[in-house]
């Protein structure tokens, strides 16, 4: 019964099995289900494992018991479509030409909501260029290609040149919410990480060691003589600061990922701050940078013991590093230079390094990595990398 | 092993409020005998559903809190391997020193099979766990069986007990697992439904106090920029607080002052916020 239900639900991609819908026969049969309204909340519980498909769930039952037409899914992917396109845009101009049969030169008559608008139009009238489009916005957003900085509308966009400059971003900032995306699963970078959890022996001394207490009872001639270790305890606290922000930044963004998927489960305490470019007034807790501002001073409240990772490229002109107000925000000044900032977030943590995704040999082309090597210990985004940061960290 | 041929149906205790559409889903899970996984923020009563169980079918109720650095072994048994040298040592006990058996104590989930009974079983807050412990511990409850290695023994379970387990969704939950239990996710109450849990808790309260009560709490759950939501705990103290204080009046609240807000909200940021914006509501 209910078969075709069951491959309804399939292809529209709730992860049912065949096993579950078995027990749901099972249910069935033992009288379990008595009207339409059981069947709904039974077969939801038995099939259905999380409820971010409650919703699809509903459609297709709506479509199967009632004949309500399936909503047209397409409607909220394309605004999604758009948001990339425009992206995309920004980034790759002549692609985007090439994917709406334009030529590079129209799409400056264009503002980006009417292109967005154009884009839309395009879609619903062509389904086969749909999936077409899917395709390369998809893999198109975090592209390690290098790319030379261009753009048709006179906005600022991510330059790939060697030396990577922003001039004041003007535009609104797009972020990545790293946490939600991807399920990664164990790759060598938590294995590195790993090595972070020092046990050092910090609790009472309150568990038994039986071989040892076997033995000294032994000596002891039967006289019981129970000796005690001390409980392990994780005592590493971590603090990490991701530069999550701007072009430059872009390729390294699934390396930073990765990275930043296993850190959140290894450490008994973890923090998580994000800043852009280079570390001013302040960072973020939440990956938008906007909510929630934590000022650099607050942070000789934390543990100096704590480890502090962070992680970025390290590359941007000297002056945003090491003038007053370099900031790249239009609406943000910074009285302190970041380079004091850095220095002073040195000082502050005894153990911290500096992880920067680029590989070793380029870091002698960039300025400012020169100088903030200066501050902080540099390591690659490498497994073998991230050894040696975690040998440095431990070593002190 | 187990009597699924005549299960009581669950109708729901007490001081909880069940909606139908969980209820449906308890008495297929009890009559499938299979683990039920309940999701949903914190406060929407999952842990309460297992004390309602328990308390409407009348069995008695085993909690397994998980922690993050529990071992499975833990929650089945555990050889206590100290008394047993001190028994040994001394001899002053009643416990057979040569007879390992009487030095095993068993963990949650073996006090639930070794039971007498039938009981519920409530694996509480399964995702702090790492996912190794959830699938082994889901082969357990599926066999209904274990292995005490220490004596040799296999632990069978006298009655399959009615499992509910709860996540708060911090991580997610393998496939494997969630292929083998079924799964439901508690949404937050409406007002409707929240109006009759305060019935429930409150059953003298005025129905205008109880109004503009739930009124505030949700316009208060809509603040932007809180971490930590107040939930139905919360509101059910909060009006507990209220009702205790002579000085209260629910005129009071209709003018936008919110009294007692430290037990809506926990965390210090949050009340911050929230108080901010109670008292430029008050001045409006």
């Amino acid at each position: 019964m209910f078969v075709e239900f069951f491959y309804q639900l399939k292809e529209a991609g709730i992860p049912v099995s065949p096993t579950s819908f078995l027990r749901l026969q099972k249910a069935l049969s033992m009288g379990l289900i008595r009207n339409l309204d059981d069947f709904y909340t039974t077969a939801r519980a038995i099939l259905v494992k999380s409820e971010r498909y409650f919703d699809l769930y509903d459609r297709i039952f709506a479509h199967y018991f009632e004949g309500a037409d399936l909503p047209d899914p397409e409607g909220a992917d394309l605004t999604e479509a758009a948001k990339l396109l425009l992206e995309e845009w920004l980034k790759r101009p002549e692609w985007v030409a090439e994917a709406l049969g334009l030529k590079k030169e129209d799409l400056k008559k264009y503002t980006p909501e009417e292109l967005v608008k154009y884009f839309m139009e395009r879609l619903k009238e062509q389904t086969g260029q749909h999936h077409g489009g899917h395709k390369w916005i998809g893999t198109g957003g975090t592209s390690p290609v290098g790319h030379s900085g261009y753009h048709p509308g006179g906005m600022r966009v991510g330059g790939r040149s060697r030396n990577k400059s922003a001039i004041k971003v003007a535009m609104e900032r797009r972020y990545r919410d790293y946490s939600t995306d991807g399920h990664l699963t164990q790759a060598q970078m938590g294995e590195a990480l790993k090595r972070l959890r020092r046990l050092i022996p910090v609790g009472p001394k309150d568990q038994v060691n039986v071989d040892k207490t076997i033995y000294e009872t032994m000596r002891n001639a039967g006289e019981i003589e129970i000796v005690f270790d001390r409980s392990l305890k994780d005592k590493l606290k971590v603090i990490l600061m991701i530069d999550n922000g701007g072009w430059s930044m872009d390729p390294y963004i699934p390396v930073v990922q990765l990275l930043f998927n296993h850190a959140r489960y290894q450490f008994k305490d973890l923090k998580t701050y994000f800043f852009h470019n280079t570390i001013y007034d302040q960072v973020w807790e939440d990956p938008t940078r906007y909510h929630k501002p934590m000022k650099v001073e607050d942070f000789t409240r934390m543990d100096p013991e704590a480890r502090l990772i962070i992680v970025g490229d390290a590359s941007m002109a000297n002056w945003e590093l090491m003038t007053p107000g370099g900031v790249i925000y239009f609406n943000e000044y910074n009285r302190i230079p970041s380079i004091d900032r850095l220095r002073f977030l040195a000082q502050t943590f005894r153990h911290s390094v500096w992880l920067n995704p680029k590989f070793e040999e380029e870091w002698r082309f960039t300025r400012s990595i020169g100088i903030i090597r200066q501050i902080f210990p540099m390591f690659e985004l490498t497994l073998e990398g991230l050894e040696k940061a975690v040998a440095y960290l431990k070593g002190k | 092993m187990s009597d699924s041929g005549n299960v009581r149906q669950f109708e729901g205790g007490s001081k909880y409020v069940l909606d139908p559409d969980l209820k449906q889903i308890v008495n297929v899970s009890i009559a499938l005998e299979m683990p039920l996984l309940l999701k949903g923020e914190p406060g929407t009563g999952k842990t309460m559903l297992a004390y309602a169980i328990a308390e409407s079918l009348k069995m008695p109720l085993i909690v397994l809190n998980v922690k993050s650095s529990m071992k499975l072994i833990d929650a089945l048994y555990q050889y206590d391997t100290l008394t047993r040298l001190n028994d040994s040592r001394f001899g002053d006990s009643s416990r057979d020193v040569s007879n390992i058996e009487d030095y095993i104590r068993m963990g949650k989930i073996g006090q639930a099979f070794v039971s007498d009974e039938r009981v519920v079983l409530l694996i509480d807050e399964i995702d702090k766990a790492d996912t190794d412990f959830q699938d082994d511990m889901l082969d357990i409850l599926e066999q209904m069986q274990f292995d005490i290695i220490e004596i040799d023994k296999t632990i069978k379970a006298k009655h399959r007990p009615v499992i509910i387990i709860t996540s708060n969704a911090k991580k997610d939950l393998s496939d494997p697992f969630l292929g083998r239990c079924n799964f439901h996710h508690i949404a937050f109450p409406d007002r409707e439904m929240m109006r009759e849990i305060i019935h429930v808790h409150f059953p003298d309260i005025e129905n205008r106090l109880a109004e503009i009560c739930i009124d505030t709490f949700y316009k208060l759950r809509d603040l932007p920029g809180i971490e930590k939501k107040p939930a139905t705990r919360e509101l059910i103290n909060w009006i507990r607080a209220l009702k205790m204080d002579p000085g209260f009046h629910a005129k009071s609240l209709e003018k936008g002052q919110v009294p007692y807000l430290g037990v809506l909200f926990k965390k210090s940021a949050d009340y911050a916020v929230a108080l901010a914006r109670t008292a430029r509501a008050r001045r409006i």
